[in-house]
């Protein structure tokens, strides 16, 4: 996010152009988001101080607070980042399906070839995710609407299409998609599971959700 | 639901079970005739005050809302003395866990061998134990979660994804299944479990976040496990 806003703001200037004061705040922002996301994949969430992340950053806790309330704020800004990105890559890779399964099958996988060079950070995710705190609002934000949108969508394809029946439980169906997606990180996470091995699980666990409004 | 749950059910939100029996067959077996034995005594009586202070912490606070430091001033002991019985906040949150849940099991294990019908009622049965179990510490359960994704967790903590015993009592529930005919005899079982402990993890989430009760948590949990039986009943 921070490299398309930076491109943005280039492209700007001839109508516009940020004053040097700006421009030097989202640097420094740029350079406290790198440095965070570099210490939450080496130490967790929980590991990573505000104090650390300022300290790689080259730069005083101050100038981090001012620019970021704590450190869950922090946190959300790279997830939003990377969801938003992911949520991206899931829509081209189901456009590339053909009928339901097959393209919530590519979306899994899309999922889990994003993280798989980061999953400590993944870990940092689930972490916050499960908390009370900062649960609610990761699991309400913007792009994991749209992940869930791109779950249901393929439903509803499928039902366009003949292969699924009228389904009177798609919300819990997409919900249950979902969840079984994000469970099986757990085996990436923990037990070095490959992703052809996360695929012929998911595969299997498509199946075995979907198999109520299979038709025929 | 089944009646032989009924009892159950009203048992478990009843009394605080599992917090008590643990403890008391503990101290029970200590002997506080020697010093040595009162030294024991002592130290256990500091490790309960430490659980108990915990239990609650976690409950409100979440795992990563709770220090050690809390929960040694919460229990009125120091901190090294926290230190000296768990290596760990992961650990004291294992050991409330294991004592919690060491009743539910008891209960499940004595119950579930009477349990008739089809496999999905008694799944659901199995499931509302849980959740009349549960309902007052959701938040704990959640934490409980949480903690698997923790980086400092030492290997001797116990999280969620660690406990077996609810995956075999899942297990159990499907091979009786397959022996009664429905079940599908080559459906992937530890995909069916994964599937029901995500759908149940996802229950306690919505517990938490949204002050679900235990009769709404296993309304949920029983369309959930409905779902997933389409993708186990025989097939032909």
């Amino acid at each position: 996010m921070m490299h398309t806003a930076k491109i943005q703001a280039v492209g700007d200037m001839p109508v516009k152009a940020p004053t040097r004061r700006a421009l030097a705040k989202q640097q420094t922002r740029a350079k406290v988001l790198d440095a965070a996301r570099q210490l939450f994949s080496e130490q967790g969430y929980e590991g990573a101080t505000i104090r650390d992340i300022a300290s790689a950053a080259g730069m005083s806790t101050g100038a981090v607070f001012a620019n970021f309330t704590d450190k869950s704020d922090l946190f959300r800004e790279i997830m939003l980042t990377d969801m938003t990105a992911l949520a991206e890559s899931m829509r081209e890779a189901a456009s590339h399906g053909t009928g339901a399964e097959e393209s919530l099958l590519k979306i899994f996988v899309a999922g889990y070839r994003f993280y798989q060079t980061q999953l400590p950070l993944a870990r940092a995710a689930f972490s916050v995710g499960w908390s009370p705190q900062d649960g609610p609002a990761l699991r309400a934000a913007g792009p994991v609407q749209t992940m869930l949108n791109l779950f249901t969508e393929q439903l509803t394809k499928g039902v366009q299409a003949g292969e699924l029946t009228q389904d009177d439980q798609s919300a819990l169906r997409t919900q249950m998609l979902f969840d079984a997606y994000l469970a099986n990180y757990d085996q990436a996470i923990f037990q070095g599971w490959t992703i052809e091995a996360l695929q012929s699980r998911s595969r299997d666990q498509i199946r075995i959700l979907l198999a109520g409004v299979r038709r025929g | 639901m089944a009646p032989p749950s009924d009892p159950i059910l009203t048992d478990s939100r009843g009394g605080d079970v599992s917090d008590a029996a643990p403890r008391l067959a503990a101290s029970a077996a200590e002997a506080p005739d020697a010093t040595l034995g009162v030294r024991r005594t002592k130290k256990q009586a500091t490790r309960n005050r430490v659980i108990d202070a915990a239990r609650e912490l976690f409950d409100t606070q979440g795992y990563q809302g709770t220090t050690i430091r809390e929960i040694a001033r919460h229990a009125g002991v120091s901190v090294g003395s926290v230190f000296t019985t768990f290596a760990s906040k992961g650990e004291v949150l294992s050991q409330v866990m294991a004592d919690r849940l060491d009743g539910l099991y008891a209960e499940l294990d004595r119950v579930m061998p009477h349990l008739r019908g089809a496999t999905i009622e008694r799944l659901r049965t199995m499931f509302a134990i849980h959740f009349a179990f549960e309902v007052k510490h959701t938040r704990l359960f959640l934490a409980h979660i949480a903690a698997a994704y923790d980086w400092t967790l030492p290997s001797t903590a116990t999280p969620m994804g660690k406990n077996q015993r609810l995956q075999g009592i899942i297990r159990e529930c499907l091979d009786k299944g397959v022996a009664e005919g429905d079940v599908e005899a080559d459906v992937d079982q530890q995909e069916v479990t994964d599937l029901l402990m995500a759908a149940y993890a996802w229950v306690y989430r919505l517990a938490a976040w949204n002050d679900a009760d235990a009769p709404a948590m296993t309304a949920v949990m029983d369309r959930q496990i409905a779902l997933i039986a389409a993708g186990f009943r025989p097939r032909g």
